[in-house]
């Protein structure tokens, strides 16, 4: 008798595809949510949409996928037995998590500038409804990757690349959404 | 160098940085109403294109393959949403 389940050929805890899955579906209703509301005033999210800073936010997301490929450097460096140069790459993942989190302050704080807060518009609700709850997860990210730097064993550095590629997953999703479909 | 392109790792994250940056590129300019739906299906289609990269490359769907089939009808499926939803105001 075969027990082979099809959740053995996932790779990785099956826990975390729970969480990505589970993430994917907020995230994906919170967007489809976003663009049901525009059909209302598709002019006014246009106009709010264009006090966003699409280059800089790009830039941004440079910013937050370079963490994911050193997160997934660090777990071949850890097989590899280099564990001083795995440590050191989740540590440089986490700083650049910290370098998105800076810029995405710096952002709200322009908004708050100019006077916009998340009832200015629908448009606004969203952004900072969204994009706030993808910074807290980035936030999680980085304290998850510092944790996983100090208790670095495979099994961890496994399970924290893999929440840090659900936190690119979401961004990938979120951006063009929210920043770039004018 | 060579060495370097051929790494799976390095040549994801070069591909994942090289349709951000394409797809912010797309979007500096306001684009006419005529352009709106071939522009909006590009920017989605880089998107899912990313996510396919992401599930394959980092978080190792590319050695499931029957997963990776499901997670990319999926997204797909949900980015056409997401077309949709964003073409609705065009045609009304």
């Amino acid at each position: 008798m075969n027990d082979a389940s099809v959740f053995d050929e996932l790779p990785g805890d099956l826990m975390i595809w729970v969480l990505i899955v589970s993430e994917l579906l907020v995230f994906g209703a919170g967007l489809a949510a976003f663009l049901a509301v525009r059909i209302t005033d598709p002019a006014g999210f246009a106009t709010a949409q264009d006090a966003l800073h699409r280059s800089g936010a790009g830039l941004n997301t440079v910013v937050l996928i370079t963490p994911g490929a050193l997160a997934a450097w660090a777990l071949r460096l850890h097989e590899g037995a280099r564990r001083g140069a795995a440590r050191l790459a989740l540590v440089a993942a986490a700083l650049l998590g910290v370098v998105f989190l800076a810029v995405k302050s710096a952002e709200y704080a322009g908004k708050a500038a100019d006077g916009i807060a998340w009832d200015t518009h629908p448009f606004f609700t969203f952004y900072y409804l969204l994009t706030g709850f993808h910074a807290a997860h980035v936030l999680a990210g980085v304290i998850v990757l510092l944790l996983v730097a100090w208790q670095d064993e495979a099994r961890n550095i496994e399970a924290g690349a893999a929440f840090w590629h659900m936190v690119d997953l979401v961004w990938v999703l979120l951006f063009p959404v929210i920043y770039l479909l004018r | 160098m060579t060495v370097l392109l051929r790494d799976p790792l390095l040549r994801a994250w070069g591909v994942l940085l090289g349709l951000s940056l394409g797809s912010t590129a797309l979007s500096l300019r306001p684009w006419p109403t005529e352009l709106a739906a071939p522009a909006g299906a590009v920017i989605l289609t880089l998107a899912w294109l990313k996510a396919r990269v992401i599930l394959a490359r980092y978080l190792g769907l590319a050695a499931a393959p029957s997963w990776r089939r499901g997670f990319d009808l999926a997204l797909a499926l949900f980015c056409l949403l997401l077309l949709g939803l964003y073409l609705l105001p065009l045609a009304v």
